[in-house]
């Protein structure tokens, strides 16, 4: 997946997100299903389509990343690489999730539990095509100007965690 | 390691609080939470058992507002004490960008806290970061109580030359935002693209 490279091994960057987007609506539009996410290994939510309002994404991200790493250790204890694919089944939602390219993992929230090989079949087409995803040619690594973003963000932490009177 | 979203102009660290079980890890990020401000925070998520032990992790995004036009996040994280979920321990503390190792400062509890630094710096190595040049941030907690730890204990059994430390009673808060804002600024100062 051409998304989420190390960059000298100090920084992951996401170059390309609005075709992420692009990809998980036409995702939402095919499979009629709620909420779809694609968000980093580390737990960041790279691009959301479908409803989200009701859903705290950065929370779901943190717990997803969370249980598929966990999943990975376990399927390593069993003898596999890892499970590509996790199903949750609830009373009223479900949710698929599935690993992208090795990179990341696109969480899927449905309602419909008999549209299951439906969403099956979408998520892996979307995962496909998030795997295709060229970099962009030049990524604007030059918008950060380091020094001034760290002095301001320096800044902020001082008024951010001043301490408090005993 | 931070992430760094250029389309949705976002920048993230990984903060991790790590130390032995019942050393006041959460109670560090409860009151953290506690005093923030509504706009810069999210939702605290904890994995605790029936008796409040954590069993994976506890986390939430502590927003530190707009810089150069990115939004700019803290994730912070602990990991669970108990030396069982060792496992766990290291899925948290992957990618992780800067560690406050919170030790309890009672005498008794003295091998608890050295065998969780040392698996740290293990853990840190295998996940091919350099234990000597990470942000670390040592927080002595629990100062309130009788037969203390002194300070310079883990520092001179693991050579931890010119770590910042601070003592600290998370119950009360005391020494809490200080610990927090040495290790976002340890982190800041490290990162680079």
């Amino acid at each position: 997946m051409a998304t989420v490279g190390h960059l000298n091994g100090r920084a992951i960057i996401a170059p390309d997100s609005p075709s992420y987007g692009r990809i998980l609506e036409d995702l939402i539009k095919n499979s009629q299903a709620l909420t779809a996410l694609l968000i980093t290994k580390q737990g960041t939510v790279l691009a959301k389509a479908g409803e989200t309002d009701y859903l705290n994404a950065t929370a779901v991200a943190a717990l997803v990343a969370g249980m598929f790493t966990a999943t990975r250790e376990v399927a390593r204890l069993v003898g596999e690489n890892q499970f590509s694919i996790l199903l949750q089944q609830g009373e009223l939602r479900h949710i698929h999730i599935s690993l992208v390219a090795g990179d990341a993992m696109m969480v899927v929230i449905f309602e419909d539990n008999n549209r299951i090989g439906l969403i099956r079949h979408c998520a892996k087409k979307a995962a496909e095509r998030l795997g295709e995803v060229a970099l962009p040619a030049a990524p604007e690594f030059d918008t950060i100007s380091l020094p001034k973003f760290k002095e301001y963000a320096l800044n902020l932490i001082d008024r951010l965690f001043e301490p408090q009177p005993e | 390691m931070p992430y760094i979203g250029f389309h949705n102009k976002e920048v993230s660290f990984k903060i991790v609080y790590y130390g032995p079980g019942m050393s006041g890890k959460t109670t560090n990020l409860v009151h953290i939470h506690k005093n923030l401000r509504p706009d810069r925070k999210g939702e605290m998520v904890m994995l605790d058992t029936d008796e409040e032990r954590t069993l994976f992790f506890d986390f939430f995004p502590l927003e530190l507002g707009q810089v150069e036009g990115f939004s700019v996040r803290f994730n912070m994280y602990t990991v669970p004490g108990q030396s069982y979920y060792e496992a766990s321990r290291k899925l948290v503390l992957d990618s992780a960008d800067g560690v406050v190792f919170v030790a309890d400062s009672r005498a008794e509890r003295l091998q608890e806290n050295l065998d969780a630094y040392k698996q740290l710096l293990e853990q840190l190595e295998s996940l091919g970061m350099d234990p000597h040049s990470f942000p670390v941030v040592l927080q002595y907690n629990k100062r309130d109580c009788g037969n203390l730890i002194p300070v310079g204990t883990l520092e001179s059994k693991f050579n931890l030359n010119g770590i910042p430390v601070f003592e600290s009673v998370a119950q009360t808060g005391k020494g809490v935002m200080e610990t927090v804002r040495k290790v976002t600024q340890m982190v800041v100062t490290k990162f680079e693209i």
